[in-house]
This record gives structure tokens, sequence and C-alpha cells, in this order.
């Protein structure tokens, strides 16, 4: 029996056997407190300086990497040196560990909350969050105390990182070659770590709670993102287990790949096409290895993000012209920007929604911010003319609000056409169909739009009322529930009958037990992450439209989720045993 | 010997981090005690986390106040230091 067995998000297939690196930073573990004696006073005095000073050089050696352009950055880390420097901080510190004799780690404590008292009482909202920093700073000599490591950098032997999180910078800062597996407590399917990982192609499973207070630096573990669990410390019979289905899936993914660039069709030469979501500009080089017909869904918002300014329309024009050149003669659908204020910009005002996922989101804060809306519609058009583009608003509820985007659209043109800048006059505009009410409509939105996509986490999202990262409800999450099939064929319908062409751009799309449902509703293209493109297409090349088409009739007319799921399991189970072990489902795994 | 001397909180956002770390940085050159006293309360020049715990925000008043071998020096290294910055120390 291995030591401990948790359960997460598996974000990027494949197993994973070796030792533990625990990056342990911005997050708080609880500091080991003991008293001392006398003698050993000026030991600890010692290892609490030499450990401050190791933070020290761990931020010098931060501020030394940062580019001389971003002053700004530079400047925070200098004020960051001075506080872990500061003589005051310093000294009430270390008179825990003179006078009240504790350990280290403790008077550490004890001097940051002697800093929070002093910080509490300030009114000013800015000068009361710096004991955040405070905070942050003293986890980087916490850290150096219990021996965690505090940067990714020094990795020697190839290891599994286990982390908190793992943000951008991080990843920035990794020696991929170094690293097996991820595991992470924080992260779902589309977060940053999920796509890198996938580009790496190394397994990952996020969404461990609290993995790294379960996991010890340089223990042995699992990381199987099949089931998405880590498996510590593990017994030999296990262990061999594992080897075993390592094995299994390296000759499974080989096959896979050697089949990526057939055509994408079923038995009969049904053709579903095949394209990629997309996040980040790198991530085109996957599209084309794994064969994808194009991008499906370029998810805009990265540029936005968190910067200080919004990008300019010569950045953006560049990102996207790039992006639409490279991918050429393949698609390129261009989702424009599906963020709210909270994300976008420092310079927005900030909203203070309650609900902030029925607020000012997508198309809606873009209605409302027109001159970010119209920046971003001149880019996407300026570069239509490189390649194949098209565009979509995400959130659309209703037909007015899809009348005012296209309203835009077209002021943008007559803008560009009046200042003799060229674009593709016929540039395909779809919707991504994600709101219940949007389905309810679908055959009026149908007549104004080129195309749909739908997309379905939202739509399950918002139709079923589930937060799938809310542990209370996340087993009502359910793809299979009747009223969202019935959902998806209504739109999938609707589409067909206004002879517009019908896309899916949701998980479900990439999910090989949902691929027969969704082929049975004749939808005409998924779009899915690149990395599992050749996987599905290898059911999908195995499936014929009748048997699809019978597994569709059969789920619409059984009574329950549970059914359905049975049903689907069923055809799965004897179809492709293989896919059976190496993807988990959506649908969930309570009926084994 | 003691001095003191008064400025005032130019700059938009106050003594915020970045000055105060600059400030401290300097102070920590001189062999004078240099203080900054902000009604009751006082900072030592030389910690960053005692100057951002006055939450000087602009338009507040603050007494420099130096003592030891280079006090003159002290007081017009500080008071330079609120005056040539030009609306961000």
């Amino acid at each position: 029996m291995a030591k401990k067995v948790l359960n997460g998000i598996a974000v990027s297939a494949g197993v994973s056997i070796g030792r533990a690196y625990l990056l342990n930073r911005g997050h708080y573990c609880l500091a080991p407190v003991q008293s001392i004696s006398e003698e050993l006073v000026p030991e600890e005095l010692d290892r609490l300086r030499w450990a401050f000073q190791r933070a020290l050089e761990g931020l010098k050696q931060i501020r030394s990497g940062v580019p001389q352009e971003q002053t700004e950055h530079a400047a925070i880390i200098d004020s960051h040196m001075m506080i872990l420097q500061d003589p005051k901080f310093r000294e009430t510190t270390e008179s825990y560990i003179r006078e009240m004799r504790l350990n280290a780690e403790w008077a550490l404590e004890k001097g940051v909350a002697e800093v929070e008292n002093a910080f509490n009482a300030i009114e000013d909202e800015y000068f009361q969050a710096r004991v955040e920093e405070v905070r942050l700073l003293a986890q980087r000599v916490m850290n150096q105390l219990l021996g965690n490591h505090d940067s990714i950098k020094p990795i020697t032997t190839r290891v599994i990182l286990v982390a908190h999180s793992l943000t951008p910078a991080d990843t920035v800062e990794l020696d991929v070659s170094k690293i097996m597996a991820f595991t992470t407590a924080q992260g779902g399917k589309t977060s940053h770590v999920a796509i890198l990982a996938r580009t790496l192609e190394i397994p990952a499973v996020v969404g461990v709670e609290d993995v790294e207070n379960h996991v010890e630096d340089g223990e042995y573990v699992v990381v199987d993102a099949f089931k998405g669990q880590v498996i510590i410390e593990p017994d030999q019979q296990e262990l061999d287990q594992y080897e075993v289905l390592k094995e299994k899936f390296e000759s499974y993914q080989k096959e896979v790949m050697q089949e990526r660039d057939l055509p994408s069709e079923t038995v009969e030469g049904f053709r579903v096409r095949l394209f990629a979501n997309i996040e980040f500009f790198e991530e085109v080089s996957a599209v084309i290895d794994y064969a994808g017909e194009g991008v499906g869904l370029y998810r805009t918002e990265y540029s936005y993000l968190y910067n200080t300014s919004l990008p300019t329309e010569q950045e953006l024009i560049e990102e996207y012209r790039d992006l639409a050149s490279i991918l050429h003669p393949r698609r390129l659908i261009i989702r424009t920007l599906d963020a709210g204020g909270d994300k976008v910009a420092s310079e927005f005002e900030n909203l203070e929604e309650d609900n902030p996922v029925l607020g000012l989101r997508g198309v809606r804060f873009c209605l409302r911010y027109r001159e970010v809306f119209k920046t971003q519609l001149r880019a996407i058009l300026q570069a239509s003319q490189f390649g194949n583009v098209s565009l979509m608003f995400p959130m659309i509820s209703g037909a007015g609000e899809l009348r005012g985007a296209k309203q835009v659209l077209e002021e943008v043109k007559e803008e560009l056409r009046t200042e003799n800048i060229s674009f593709d006059e016929n540039i395909a505009v779809g919707i991504v169909v994600e709101l219940p009410s949007a389905v309810m409509i679908a055959d009026i939105l149908a007549q104004e739009v080129d195309f749909f996509s739908i997309g379905t986490n939202d739509l399950i999202q918002y139709s079923l009322g589930i937060d799938r990262t809310n542990m209370y409800v996340s087993n009502l999450y359910q793809p299979m529930h009747p009223a969202l099939l019935r959902s998806i064929k209504y739109v999938v319908d609707a589409g067909h009958r206004a002879g517009i062409e019908v896309s899916m751009c949701g998980e479900m799309a990439s999910d090989p037990y949902c691929l027969p449902v969704l082929l049975g509703m004749q939808v005409d293209s998924l779009s899915l992450n690149p990395q599992a493109i050749p996987g599905i297409k290898r059911v999908l090349r195995k499936l014929t439209m009748d048997e699809c088409s019978e597994l569709l009739k059969r789920v619409l007319e059984s009574d329950s989720v549970r059914a359905s799921n049975k049903l689907i399991r069923e055809k799965i189970y004897k179809r492709f045993p293989e896919e059976l072990i190496f993807y988990s489902s959506m649908l969930g795994q309570e009926e084994e | 010997m003691q001095k003191e001397k008064t400025v005032y909180i130019r700059n938009e956002y106050g003594l915020h981090a970045r000055p105060a770390a600059q400030l401290a940085r300097k102070a920590a050159d001189y062999n004078s005690e240099i203080s900054l006293v902000m009604g009751d309360v006082k900072a030592d020049a030389r910690s960053v986390l005692e100057i951002l715990s006055l939450a000087a925000v602009q338009g507040k008043s603050i007494t420099i106040r130096a003592e030891g071998p280079d006090v003159d020096s002290a007081i017009e290294m500080v008071e330079n230091f609120f005056s040539n910055s030009n609306g961000d120390y």
C-alpha cells in the first residue's frame, strides 16, 4: 500500500514515476515552534541571519535577471531587498531569539506579527497592503529556515515538481528538461500550468488539495495523469503496475501519432474537422505538429491580462498577423476579448461586482468600453488579409447584443475603408453559444452569423447552475444531463437549418466518451487542445455514423444521467479498451 | 547635536514603497540618527517599514529630526530628497 493517494484533475495525460521536488513559495505552512536553551541562542541567531542573507541573495539573483527597461519591476525588488535588510525588523526578530529564547522560525513569525500590528492601524489602503509583501518576503526567509526550495533554478536531477501553484513567471525559470511531471494544488484544465504541461508533453495533475503539505521533498511519487492521482511512496507492486502502464501508454501514443495525418472522418467518410484551442502564440507549433486543421478558438485575453496598460493596436496587429500567416491556409478563429474589468489592465475602474461570472464580461465589457473593443477589431481586421481569419463574439445573450457588436464591427470596417487600409471584406463572423438564452434563440441568431461555436464549459455551468471548481456541487456537473444534450442538439439543428457551420470548442470536444454522442448530433467540427487532436481522431476514425446516431437516440430517450452514462460507457468499453485506460472522462467515475 | 526641519509630502502617491526604500538606503550612509516624525509617530529613517508605517500621503507634513556627528549633511540630504524629486520621489 502506498503511503497516501491524493486526488486531483488530470490535465495532461501520462504517468510519471520519480522523486518529488517541493517548490514552496508564496504559500504559508506551519512553522515548527520551540523554545531553545540559552547556549543555543548564538547558533539560532546565526541561523536566522543566514536565512535572511540567503533570501536576500535570492532576490539579488532575480533582480539581476530583470531586463533593464523594466524599471518598475526592478524598483519593486529593490524595495523588497530593503525590507529584508530593515534594521528594525531584523532587530525585533532577533530580540525574540535573544530575550524570549524562541527558535528562529517562531521568532520570525513574531517579528512579522509585530510589523502586521503596526500596519493594521493604518487606514490608507495602499500602505496597509504593504504588509502582504512583508509576509511574502518573510516566507522566503522561512523557506530557507525550513530547507524548502524557493526557486526552481537549482534542480539538478529529473524530478516531479510539487507546488501550491505555478505562475507564468515560475515557468519561465523552469529548466523543463529536468521536470518529469507537475502536480499543483491550484489550477484547472485550462490553467497556465495545464497548457504548459501539455505543450511539454509531460503528465500533470492539478487541483490536488494541499498537495504541498502531503508530499515531502525527495519522496518517491507517481503522478497518474489518467486517473488524476498522486501516489506517495507506492509499494513495489504498485510501482510495477505503473511501469507497465507507462510502457503501454508510450506505445499507444506512438501509434496515435503515426496516424495523426490521416483524414478525420468516420468509417463511412463523414468529415468532422478538428481544430485547436490555443491561448499563447507559442502553441501554434503544436497545432501544426498534432495535425490540427487550424485554430478553432484563439483566446485573446493574455495580452490584456494583468498588464499595467492595454495592448496597442500595433501590438495586436502583429500578434494576430503573425498567427494568421503562420497558420495560413489553415483557419484562425479569433475570439474577441472574453474578460471582465477585474482582469484587464489596471486602468479600469474597480467595478466591485458581487458576481463577476454574471457580470460585465465578454462582449458586455467590450460594448461598454467601445474603444478597447474597436482597437481589437481594427487589429483583427487588419490581420485578416494575411491569412484565413474569422472572428467570434463571446457571451452573447441576445440578438440585441449581437447586433450591437456587429454594428461596432461595421463602424470599424468603415473607418478602415476611409483610411484606405485593406482587410478581408468577407471575414466570417460567428458567436460562442454559451448561455442558455442564446441556445433558446439559436434559430434567430443563426440568421445573423456565419457560424456557431458551442462553448460547452460555460454552457454547462450556466445551464446547470454549477461551478465545477466548487467541491460541494461538482458532482452535479454532468455533460450528459438531458437538458444539456437537448440544448446542444437544438443549436446544431438550428444552425444547420440556417445553413451555417456548427462547431464545438468546450472541453466536451476533447472527451472521447462524449465524442460518439456529439457525432450523433452531426457537429461539423470540434476544437480542442492541440495535443488531444490525434487521440480524438483515432476514436473518430473507428466510429460509424450509424452507431453514433443509434447511441444518441438511446441517450436522448433515457430518463436519467446515470442511464445515459451507462449506455456511453458500455459503448466505449466495447469499442475502445485502450482509451478506457488512458482517458479520464468528464462523465465521472461514480458508476464503476 | 540635534536639528529639525519640517517638509511637506508633495507627490501624488505619498511616501510609497519605492521612495521609502530609497530614503532608507540613503539614511544608512550617515552616522547621525535620522527620524521622520509625523504627529506623534516617529520612524527611523533607516527602516523602510517604519517609514511606510507612517502612511505619509500627499499633503502631510513631516519633521526631519537628526542627531549625531554629521547632522547638517544628514538634514540636507533628507530635505533634498523631498524637494528634488519633482512629483515622484
